[in-house]
């Protein structure tokens, strides 16, 4: 895997040369921030179910090694086998000795991002085994060989079109078709034979109670049930930050988890293992994969809150626009602005700068994790350790003559005459975001480029962000 | 050191201190009415149905006025006969040719129109999925009112090795974002309430 800062402001420029793809992306993740709003609205207890919910993160977060254990012997007693990886490898070789140990050749699975972070499907298809994603995004995605672009809505960046013509590559079926009713059909029918032959299935897990040893997956399409149900060996891969103390702490997580991601009440289906099926096994495989390294940043911890809703990448204009491919890493928008530096501080030291610091991501976030403050830390934690990206090193270059000489600066705005109201904000985004060049800021900037400066040179100095709700 | 011990250490040396994080008490928030009709308007927004009996009407025939097409029936209650007798599931590969099938709920959540089914309420845990349609027993007795209430109070869940909440069919949005009800799992499912 290639070692060089993701280049997100050329890609993301890609991504907007396109304009009926970036439009429907836009408009498609701002429609699901605003169907979350409408849920919010119907809760009075909103913000005390978020509040909740962090508080019940932080601890657990705080007393994981217990919980874990916990997990782990009540998991044992109901006759779950229990596996632990420090890494992708690691993760990639349980799962392929469990596999072969069953001579399972074909394995049905439903969406996990802990798979993706270990890039198993490469892994599995060298040891003969046949990956199958159930998923239809995740589907529509390994056909076309590409990471998930949004953790919940992995193929929202494709238009029908586009689906149309990768299923008619695989599925034969029209390239013309323009109905999504016939293309989720085409995948409901190529679908049902291989779940029907599997070998073996395999699910994430959204939820783990350390309490009964259960964990708890969440799903639309009925996939993960499927998958789970139908072939006798079930495995599931699981981050080890997923668990909560308590069976009735689910209900706060229920309750905020779809609200937060698609604006639905609830997932069509949530489902609790505590143990295998009459005559079928089932196998956990806990992941740390750089979990335990990160609860020792102090200013990045709480990320390990996260439940992956995906409405801080719904909510950012930079998501938005810019598309989650273009982030070049397992987990994009804001989300993974901030955890992905934790995998590699260098590859991804360019993404703490896609967003606009405006504090919606904070705002909407579920379980309350401070995300734009990270990703400020992210800059300054980025610039310590010379990791300084060259996205910046550009603009820096760019805005640098403007900067040294900031006398002639204020000077050539006033008597020029150049309007301070554009002048000041594409420096200013060009500065903090290189993609704002190509769009338009949302939010207004109240002070200009010189003020903006004479404040954030100052170290300590925080941002014009919106204060969190 | 195995993995196990070397991750479960690492997390005790990387920990924030667990004093200032205490564990909050058990919530119940929000809306605590248990109502039938409260569960009904939740199961529509989700894409179920109800199937209200017409005057006198079993639940065979009320399931062949909903299902005219429906050629196999398999039913794991008393209130229906079905075509297919239960007891010929023995795998979980042989509910796949079923066209509807018919099981009782342990409980309904009025606030999500959720239904719950375990191995206790299916023959085969796939059961609940193969079948092209679902239809689904519920007395009206057996709703809680929410989330909070349901997690604290049913037993299911602590005693079900495989428990899913079901609410409305499967669905998916995931192209070009145009909602599509019966994804993968059921096309439909309706309750019919005793
Ligand atoms: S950071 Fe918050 S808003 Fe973003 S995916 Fe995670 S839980 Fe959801």
């Amino acid at each position: 895997m290639s070692n060089r800062p993701v280049n997100h402001a050329k890609a993301a420029a890609h991504f907007l040369e396109d304009a009926p793809h970036l439009q429907f992306h836009d408009e498609r993740l701002w429609d699901m921030r605003q169907k979350r709003d409408a849920q919010m609205h119907i809760l009075p207890e909103w913000q005390e179910l978020r509040e909740e919910a962090s508080r019940i993160k932080e601890h657990t977060l705080s007393r994981l090694p217990e919980y874990l254990e916990q997990f782990e012997e009540n998991a044992k007693k109901n006759g779950i086998h229990v596996h632990w990886a420090r890494d992708g490898a690691e993760h990639n070789r349980i799962v392929g000795e469990i596999l072969k140990a069953h001579n399972a050749r074909n394995l049905i699975k439903s969406k996990s991002m802990v798979t993706e972070e270990c890039d198993m499907r490469p892994y599995l298809a060298k040891q003969g085994v046949t990956v199958t994603e159930t998923d239809l995004g995740e589907r529509i995605q390994q056909l076309d060989d590409q990471l998930p672009s949004h953790i919940v809505v992995p193929a929202v960046h494709k238009l029908t079109s586009d689906v149309a013509k990768i299923f008619a590559k695989d599925y034969h079926t029209d390239p013309d078709i323009r109905d999504p009713h016939l293309l989720a059909e085409a995948q409901r029918q190529a679908a049902r034979p291989v779940i029907l032959h599997a070998d073996a299935g395999m699910t994430g897990g959204n939820f783990v109670v350390a309490e009964t040893g259960t964990f708890v997956v969440c799903t639309n399409e009925g996939n993960a049930d499927l998958s789970a149900t139908v072939p006798n060996l079930h495995i599931a891969t699981i981050g080890i930050e997923r668990l909560v103390p308590r069976m009735a702490d689910l209900g706060i997580f229920i309750r905020l988890l779809s609200r937060s991601a698609l604006g639905s009440p609830i997932t069509q289906y949530t489902t609790h293992f505590r143990g295998p099926q009459k005559g079928g096994e089932m196998h956990v495989v806990l992941v740390d994969n750089g979990r335990s390294a990160r609860l020792g940043m102090e200013d990045f911890w709480t990320s390990l809150k996260c439940i992956r809703c995906g409405a801080c990448m719904n909510t950012c204009p930079v998501y938005r626009r810019s598309g989650g491919l273009s982030y070049g890493a397992v987990y994009s928008g804001p989300i993974g602005a901030i955890i992905d530096p934790t995998f590699n501080e260098r590859k991804y030291s360019t993404l703490p700068y896609a967003s606009t610091l405006n504090g919606s991501c904070t705002n909407v976030c579920p379980v309350k994790i401070n995300i734009h403050e990270q990703l400020y830390k992210w800059r300054r934690v980025l610039v310590q350790h010379h990791e300084m990206p060259f996205v910046k090193r550009e603009i820096m270059h760019m805005a640098g003559k403007l900067m040294g000489q900031p006398k002639m600066y204020r000077a050539a705005i006033k008597m020029t005459e150049v309007s301070l109201a554009s002048m000041p904000r594409f420096v200013l985004y060009n500065w903090l975001n290189p993609w704002g060049k190509h769009r338009e800021n949302p939010h207004p900037v109240k002070q200009t480029f010189h003020d903006w400066y004479k404040k954030n040179r100052a170290p300590g100095q925080t941002d014009a962000a919106e204060t969190a709700k | 050191m195995s993995a196990r011990d070397e991750i479960l250490q690492a997390l005790r040396n990387n920990r924030p201190t667990p004093e200032n994080h205490p564990l909050p008490p058990v919530a119940t928030l929000g809306d605590l009415d248990a109502s039938r009709e409260r569960f009904i308007t939740s199961l529509k927004i989700l894409g179920g149905d109800v199937l209200e009996p017409v005057e006198g009407e079993t639940l065979d025939e009320a399931i062949l006025r909903r299902h005219p097409d429906a050629k196999v029936i398999c039913s794991n209650v008393p209130e229906a006969r079905g075509t297919l007798p239960v007891e010929r599931i023995k795998t979980p590969q042989d509910a796949a040719t079923i066209d509807v099938t018919v099981v009782r709920a342990a409980f309904g959540i009025a606030e999500m129109g959720s239904i719950f089914l375990s191995e206790a309420q299916l023959p085969i845990n796939s059961f609940a999925h193969l079948g092209q349609h679902i239809v689904v027993v519920l007395s009206a007795d057996a709703i809680t009112a929410n989330m909070h209430t349901a997690y604290q109070k049913q037993p299911e869940f602590r005693s079900a090795n495989y428990g899913v909440l079901m609410s409305g069919p499967s669905a998916t949005a995931d192209i070009q974002g145009v909602l599509i009800r019966g994804a993968q799992g059921v096309r439909t499912l309706s309750v019919w309430f005793t």
